[in-house]
């Protein structure tokens, strides 16, 4: 079974799309079977990060049936053992997609097979995104050491956080116990989860109780990225620490990835950076990420279980 | 997962129940670090209330647990609760005896040797190991560590044949008077080790503040002369 990673961060311009697309590569070249998936509908751009400027096919042929199946949206790509499902020139309004069509994509990635998937996700924290996360119970958070970028990271962990809530309870039963753990204290609300679910410990332990454990089986990682050397590179470990003490969701820093202002003359190259500059720092740092992805695995347990549960 | 309020100060801090004051003294300032007003890791995650609840608890904590006769109260208070193991009712009440036996010690013992109960005396008292906590050291922490465990500076300079005029200076930071830096550095070594400290340990953060205040005062100078 592949290992899938939703790959994301509450902001744009945070580097996803370069970590997902650099760290494929660098898989492929382990010779691992990598598939990169640009679910970032809304602004796609995995395949200039990787040097394919033209994809013949892309997702929305697959959710239009134009494709039978997701294995016919996958392309080739230069790199042996890289494969790409872009979502370039997508149908433009595809970029909000409804759940079921999320559920179906998710269980055709989970049917495919390759070694590691990684799935490029859009900033934000609209269902598109948060689903990915929820669903597959992994992904890779993407951050830079700024106030906005963390404010938007920690946002989009608490939607995630809430919404897995909300999926295991059901919407009817949750908006009861909300109402009630609101009641109890006022600041139990949907924007505090973690006091929502200290006061549903006190009226349903049991229920309570399986929230917490689901929501401890979460496989997450944080990857710093755009690292200067006047920032503080325990950054990642303490916004891990804040994570792990105050919603109890397992994250593991991942490490940081240092600025480079030849990430930009790159991405203009429009060829792949770790291609081109192999002993940089930022070459360095992805490899070490690169390293965790496949180190971390060793004794876990297999990530997108829920997927397939459902 | 335990609310902050419900968790005990040992959990709050993340220390062992048989933390020394240096361990609780290194988490206090990690722990501050994460939650004060102006880090970045925490920055939006809480509101203006929650992160001063969070701070006044860990300072609650802080405050408790390093001083010997509040934490031997409160681990009373735990071990009566059942949260704490009865077998640690023997630690605090070791814990509280060798404090309150500390300052007289070297009134007893004027010409102690350096011995691992020594070590375990100085490691063990919260206002030293609070000051060697320090970035760096000055005279008058180390005359702090000094007035702390009763001795005189006549007694180290019987035992390390140092004379006390060069000993005063250290504690003075009267540096046209001490001695060169050489020499300096192993009268500080053989003060530490005379009161059971590491003399590397000090004899270092001495010079490290020595360092620094000959560097601004250089700069301030530069600066006249501009």
């Amino acid at each position: 079974m592949a290992h899938i990673w939703p790959i994301g961060g509450g902001k744009g311009g945070t580097g996803k799309s370069f970590l997902t697309g650099n760290i494929g590569i660098m898989l492929a070249r382990q010779k691992f079977k990598t598939l990169l998936i640009d679910a970032d509908l809304g602004s796609p751009n995995l395949h200039t990060v990787i040097g394919l400027p033209y994809p013949e096919k892309n997702l929305s042929d697959f959710f239009s049936k134009r494709l039978a199946d997701l294995e016919e949206a996958i392309l080739e790509t230069p790199i042996p053992n890289l494969f790409l499902i872009s979502s370039a020139r997508n149908k433009l309004d595809v970029a909000n997609l409804a759940f079921e069509q999320k559920m179906k994509m998710l269980r055709a990635i989970s049917r495919l097979d390759y070694d590691y998937i990684l799935i490029d996700l859009s900033a934000g924290t609209s269902f598109n995104t948060i689903d990915f996360f929820t669903l597959s119970g992994s992904g890779i958070f993407v951050c830079c050491p700024e106030p906005t970028s963390i404010e938007n990271l920690y946002r989009l962990i608490l939607s995630v956080y809430i919404r897995k809530i909300h999926q295991v309870l059901k919407s009817q039963y949750f908006r009861e116990l909300a109402e009630k753990a609101e009641a109890r204290n006022s600041d139990a609300t949907i924007n505090k989860p973690e006091v929502l679910l200290h006061v549903l410990k006190e009226i349903d332990p049991e229920k309570a109780e399986m929230i917490e454990r689901i929501l401890r089986g979460f496989q997450f990682r944080l990857v710093i990225n755009q690292l200067r050397k006047q920032d503080n590179p325990t950054i990642g470990s303490l916004i891990c620490q804040i994570i792990e003490k105050h919603l109890c969701l397992n994250i593991q820093f991942m490490g940081n990835v240092s600025f480079d202002e030849r990430v930009h003359d790159g991405l203009c190259g429009k060829a792949p950076f770790v291609e081109r500059y192999l002993y940089s720092q930022v070459t360095l740092d992805l490899r070490s990420v690169a390293r965790g992805i496949v180190n971390g695995h060793h004794g876990e347990a297999e990530p997108l279980l829920s997927v397939r549960q459902v | 997962m335990k609310k902050l309020q419900d968790q005990h100060f040992y959990e709050l801090l993340n220390v062992e129940f048989n933390a020394s004051p240096l361990d609780i003294s290194r988490a206090y300032k990690d722990l501050h670090e994460l939650y004060r007003e102006d880090s970045l890791a925490s920055y939006s995650f809480f509101s203006k209330q929650e992160r001063e609840e969070i701070l006044a608890k860990l300072h609650e904590a802080y405050s408790t647990l390093m001083d010997e006769d509040k934490r031997y109260r409160y681990d009373r208070l735990l071990i009566e609760r059942g949260i704490l193991p009865e077998e640690m009712q023997f630690q605090a009440e070791h814990r509280a005896l060798r404090q309150a036996s500390l300052a007289n010690h070297f009134i007893r013992n004027p010409l102690l040797k350096i011995t691992d109960e020594l070590r375990a005396l100085t490691s063990s008292n919260s206002v030293i190991q609070e000051i060697l906590s320090y970035d760096a050291l000055s005279g008058k922490d180390l005359k702090r560590i000094r007035k702390e465990l009763g001795i005189s500076l006549e007694v180290i300079g019987e035992i390390t044949k140092i004379r006390p005029i060069f000993l005063r200076a250290i504690e003075d930071d009267a540096f046209n008077i001490a001695p060169s830096k050489m020499f300096l550095k192993s009268y500080l070594k053989a003060y530490a080790q005379c009161m059971g400290l590491d003399p590397n340990i000090v004899a270092n953060l001495y010079l490290k503040r020595l360092d620094e205040q000959k560097a601004s005062g250089s700069a301030n100078q530069d600066h006249v002369d501009k």
